[in-house]
């Protein structure tokens, strides 16, 4: 596959992360029975699923910067520097079954969304940033725009967003949160 | 604290969910698949583009501009030759030194280099040289969002007053990459009926070196001598484009 190809397999994995968050946080403000026992059941998986999402977030930068040979700007580096030390400890976190995870994760995951959604917005308002560009790596370029708004820093932004909600669902017990079967 | 075993019930439901989460990633990949695999003709074309000149198929078969611009005053967009991403340019005279990022401009007075390529919309040749009229050569890179917002600025300035009669307008596509979208610059420039010709530097950026510049857009006024009358990096106003016309004419 080429990078066009890329651009889009990424871009339909951040608009599929961005539909799994916005269900992940419907269960978990959603008030009802049927809701709590799929909040449980996503409880059980959620620790799982987000060191998935890291690892293919993860993937995913390295592709862009090691096989495309996209150069990282700085606010892709501090993106980085929050995304890629979670794939470790929540993978830790998933094989000891530590539901404690939650509390050093969501920083990372908080930060990084943070950064995402700047550098988003900077890229679609550029002139905030600077008014010119330089021939190293400028934050305000779009080295991917995919359907028009799907840019690397909407992709992190959409990991960044449902790993915080897998690690707030993962945070309880699925056998405490669930409904009597 | 730790996972409490699962009930059977909800191991059963949270497969489910792996289950569909899978699907949900397989479908995508194989809409991927699916939606490249018709692309493959797109694909060569895409590819043949980044050699020095692409296919003619980029270039649209109508020429010129059309919106509000009378189209005896101004050079058309494209006559209808292949486009060019990086050609190969000649540089005779001295580069000019580097554009500082604040004090005294030392190229003002310096005479600036000729420049002698082809142009981006067409490959037809184009020079800018000491041919003792006035110039304006605004340096653009297509993937910059700056020069992406400063080109449609430009280019409806130049369509309720059309081109300047004193002034030359030329501009130079440089710091071209494939992989930083808006790519190739001809389709960009085309689609934005951007009627100044627009000279293809090379692959070394060796006209946006020898300007001295650092970033995009930039622009360099000309006088009637030769000589570097005002040098502007970044985005500007049309105010402000108007003062660096009025130095060239010095």
């Amino acid at each position: 596959m080429d990078v066009a190809s890329f651009n889009l397999l990424f871009a339909l994995l951040a608009l599929a992360a961005a539909t799994g968050a916005l269900i992940v946080t419907v269960t978990l403000v959603a008030p009802g029975e049927a809701i709590r026992g799929l909040r449980a059941d996503i409880a059980g998986v959620a620790p799982y699923f987000a060191v998935t999402v890291a690892a293919a977030c993860m993937a995913g930068s390295l592709y862009y910067s090691e096989v495309a040979g996209f150069i990282p700007c700085k606010l892709c580096w501090f993106q980085r520097i929050c995304m890629y030390p979670l794939v470790a400890v929540l993978a830790v976190a998933a094989l000891r079954r530590e539901r404690a995870a939650w509390q050093y994760g969501l920083p990372l995951s908080l930060v990084g969304a943070g950064i995402s959604i700047y550098h988003y917005q900077l890229q679609q308002f550029p002139s905030q940033h600077s008014g010119f560009c330089t021939l190293e790596a400028p934050c305000t370029a779009k080295e991917v725009d995919q359907f028009g708004f799907v840019t690397i820093p909407f992709m992190a932004l959409a990991g960044f967003l449902l790993i915080t909600v897998l690690l707030l669902a993962g945070r309880t017990d699925p056998a405490q949160e669930g409904v009597a079967p | 604290m730790s996972f409490q075993p699962s009930q059977p019930q909800r191991k059963n439901r949270s497969s489910l969910i792996v289950a569909v989460a899978s699907t949900v990633v397989v479908a995508i990949v194989a809409v991927v698949l699916l939606s490249r695999g018709g692309d493959d003709d797109t694909a060569a074309t895409t590819t043949t583009a980044s050699s020095s000149a692409s296919s003619a198929s980029s270039v649209p078969d109508t020429a010129g501009p059309t919106v509000g611009i009378a189209p005896t005053s101004l050079p058309p967009i494209t006559n209808g030759g292949p486009a060019t991403v990086t050609g190969s340019l000649a540089v005779a005279g001295s580069a000019l030194p580097q554009f500082p990022e604040s004090g005294a401009d030392k190229a003002v007075g310096l005479t600036f280099p000729d420049l002698t390529g082809v142009k981006v919309t067409d490959s037809s040749p184009l020079a800018i040289t000491n041919d003792g009229r006035p110039k304006v050569i605004i340096y653009l890179a297509h993937w910059c969002p700056h020069c992406q917002k400063e080109v449609p600025l430009l280019t409806g300035w130049i369509a309720d007053n059309g081109m300047p009669q004193g002034v030359d307008l030329y501009a130079v596509s440089t710091g071209v990459a494939k992989d930083r979208g808006n790519y190739p610059p001809a389709d960009w420039l085309i689609k934005e009926q951007f009627p100044v010709p627009t000279l293809a530097d090379d692959a070394k950026n060796t006209a946006f070196g020898a300007a001295g510049l650092t970033s995009f857009p930039s622009f360099v006024a000309v006088g009637a001598d030769g000589t570097v009358k005002v040098r502007a990096a970044g985005e500007l106003s049309i105010a402000q484009f108007e003062q660096v016309l009025e130095a060239a004419q010095g």
